[in-house]
């Protein structure tokens, strides 16, 4: 039985050579053998300690280059650790390069045997799950099928179905979960559930913090290779997610308060955050911002940036006076097939519906950061909207409902 | 390192093979589907070398040597495999950053595959130079029954020097062209195409410090004479590739751990 992974103290040192490091053996002959040493080192991890117990998940955080992916391979085996240790026992299960185990000229049936085999199988345990296999990546009719034929999301199929396949006593994910189409995230959901259940110990690296929040029984923040706080989700993910406001608030640049095209008046640090690279110049709620429940509203955004701005997220949600927020929506630029954005624009969220019961609320809008590190324009309790309903004041939500009343036959319930 | 030595306490030999048997079916698969001829490259290469030598060294240049045909391709056959086997391998970690990456994958098998791609390959055109002895009127003596020994001599010093080119390739990426160059060199100073017995004798003494001069004469003693080789260089050899080997695989094992590490 596997016994988790238990890491202590663990870092990690890089070297960082000479720009012009001689790279070939004739460069190193002509350079006289100089500039082959690293010019200096930094630590791409330091202190790193942690538990997973088996059955358990623990989600990791943190910007980008901020050793999550490192630490990953450490816990794999793969480099040494300069510091510390790893202990952990047991077959190892990785979804690290989505796909690139995979060879492209070999037929489906082919790379699941290599991969199978090349993950810690024998050849007769991967023939036994093959089936398993091949129809949990649902590529039945393709497996005899070079690679090359396959779309992104049939290889990402068949390399997360042999990973899962494996019977890990650990598995680590990078940032795996969030791509692929959504009947086959849920199954794969299930499928690490399973494996939780079966004693797997699991660790998850994901942008996705509300990913994290949800999954995770434990989160590890980490900051420049550093544990910035471990423990329960709720509590790590509230405060990275403090810290990216504050980065937000960092950022705002001090600029006199200015109205938008439809009036309303924006100052900066009490309704507006953001490093305003890019700003949004007005928001309109449409047909009205005085509605009645169950109407449709259309929010249009219209934006500027000076500048070119790749693969922004843009951000609505629709808030109670009180903060409470009751509906949250975005979406990348990129979904939008707009992969960067620059100049003016303008973007609309339609719903069909809003089935809030009556009150006031508010519609906050935002463009993020790419990795949503930090707000480029971020509108806050700015633009009121009020919903009459005539039914119903309390609670959050007024579907569209009926009462209906039946008989019931005595003789009926005897019967039964 | 550390899932290896886990792996190793289980016992699980079994799984070793299977990868080295599923990596080399790959090597195979793919040589076989990315070209028409496919496996049959294993033996038209070294037959129109073959024909070169033939044709230079019997009709341009004749020489004394009796039975040509079995003396050369004996010699190109052990020579081919050595150096594909030392080409393929210089590129292994570059090659393979997947596999390297995969948690608990022995990278430590890698030249072994290549090696053993190559070695197959030799197995695959030993029935033709089977058939070119008989037709040189050679008989077999009971004494091939040292073939295995021989090969597994030079599957040894094979993948020494592979873990050692495979490992410098990481530092310097033109280990591979180099050695390209090199190769070459070393095949016009083994005697493939010529017999050593025709050298000055000052220039004995320079040849007999290259390892492939005393294998490839082994395997001729053998298959050609019929004679017992001589055992007294193939123990050196032994002995210095049993000190190098783990050296070899301790440099290789650093530096793909650096090559990891790298991005």
């Amino acid at each position: 039985m596997s016994e988790g992974i238990i890491v202590q103290q663990l870092g990690k040192r890089f070297a960082q050579h000479h720009p012009e490091r001689p790279s070939t053996i004739m460069e190193a002959a002509l350079s006289g053998w100089r500039r082959l040493k690293p010019v200096q080192h930094f630590w791409a991890l330091r202190d790193v300690s942690f538990t997973v117990a088996p059955g358990q998940m623990l989600g990791i955080i943190g910007r980008n280059g901020a050793g999550k992916s490192t630490l990953l391979r450490l816990i794999g085996g793969v480099g040494r650790p300069d510091e510390g240790r790893v202990k952990l026992k047991g077959r190892i299960g990785a979804l690290l390069d989505l796909g690139a185990g995979l060879n492209a000229d070999l037929t489906g049936r082919e790379n699941v045997f290599v991969c199978g085999v090349v993950a810690g199988l024998t050849r007769r345990e991967v023939a036994r799950c093959f089936d398993s296999i091949v129809k949990f990546a649902e590529l039945a009719q393709f497996i005899d099928n070079p690679v090359r034929t396959y779309s992104t999301g049939m290889q990402m199929r068949l390399a997360f179905a042999v990973a899962v396949h494996t019977q890990p006593h650990v598995l680590l994910v990078d940032e795996f979960l969030s791509v692929g189409d959504l009947s086959f995230q849920s199954k794969c959901l299930e499928r690490i559930d399973q494996l939780k259940a079966q004693g797997c110990a699991i660790v998850y690296i994901s942008h996705s913090v509300e990913q994290v929040q949800e999954l995770c029984d434990q989160v590890l923040w980490l900051r420049k290779g550093q544990v910035v706080a471990y423990g329960e989700p709720e509590v790590v993910v509230g405060q990275y997610l403090a810290e990216m406001r504050s980065e937000t608030q960092q950022r705002t640049p001090i600029r006199p308060p200015q109205l938008t095209k439809t009036g309303v008046e924006l100052r900066v640090h009490e309704n507006r955050f953001g490093s305003l690279e890019a700003e949004i110049t007005g928001v309109q709620l449409l047909p009205a911002s005085e509605i009645c429940s169950g109407d449709e509203l259309s929010i249009e955004i219209e934006y500027l940036s000076p500048q070119l701005i790749y693969a922004p997220n843009f951000g609505v949600s629709i808030s109670r006076e009180d903060g409470e927020v009751c509906f949250d929506a975005s979406i990348s630029a990129k979904e939008l097939s707009l992969s960067s954005i620059q100049g003016q624009g303008k973007i609309t969220l339609c719903l069909d519906r809003l089935d809030l019961s009556g009150g006031h609320y508010f519609v906050d809008v935002g463009i993020y950061e790419k990795q949503w590190e930090y707000a480029y324009d971020y509108h806050w309790h700015t633009y009121p909207l009020s919903i009459d309903s005539v039914t119903q004041k309390n609670g959050l939500l007024c579907p569209p409902h009926r009462w209906e009343t039946s008989k019931v036959h005595l003789s009926m319930l005897e019967r039964l | 390192m550390k899932a290896f030595k886990l792996q190793l306490t289980q016992g699980n030999l079994a799984q070793r093979f299977d990868i080295l048997r599923e990596l080399v079916d790959r090597d195979m698969k793919l040589l076989y589907k990315r070209s028409t001829l496919g496996i049959a490259w294993t033996l038209i290469n070294p037959l129109l070398q073959l024909v070169v030598f033939a044709f230079v060294f019997q009709v341009v240049l004749p020489t004394s040597i009796s039975r040509y045909a079995s003396f050369t391709f004996t010699g190109l056959l052990v020579w081919n495999w050595f150096q594909s086997s030392l080409y393929q391998a210089t590129g292994v970690i570059i090659g393979n950053r997947s596999l390297i990456r995969q948690p608990g994958f022995p990278i430590a098998i890698l030249p072994v595959v290549v090696t053993t791609t190559g070695f197959i390959h030799f197995l695959l055109a030993l029935p033709v130079l089977i058939i070119f002895l008989l037709i040189d009127g050679i008989e077999l003596k009971p004494v091939i029954l040292l073939l295995p020994i021989l090969q597994a001599l030079q599957f040894m010093l094979s993948v020494s020097l592979a873990y050692v080119l495979a490992a410098l390739n990481v530092t310097f990426r033109d280990t591979q062209h180099t050695l390209g160059v090199v190769l070459t060199l070393l095949f016009y100073v083994t005697p493939i195409f010529y017999d050593i017995k025709h050298l000055p004798a000052n220039y004995q003494s320079f040849y007999n410090l290259n390892p492939m001069v005393h294998i490839v004469s082994a395997y001729r003693a053998i298959l050609l004479e019929g004679t017992v080789p001589n055992w007294e260089p193939l123990i050196i050899i032994a002995i210095v590739m049993m000190v190098c080997l783990p050296i070899g695989l301790q440099f290789f094992r650093r530096q793909s751990d650096r090559f990891v590490e790298e991005l």
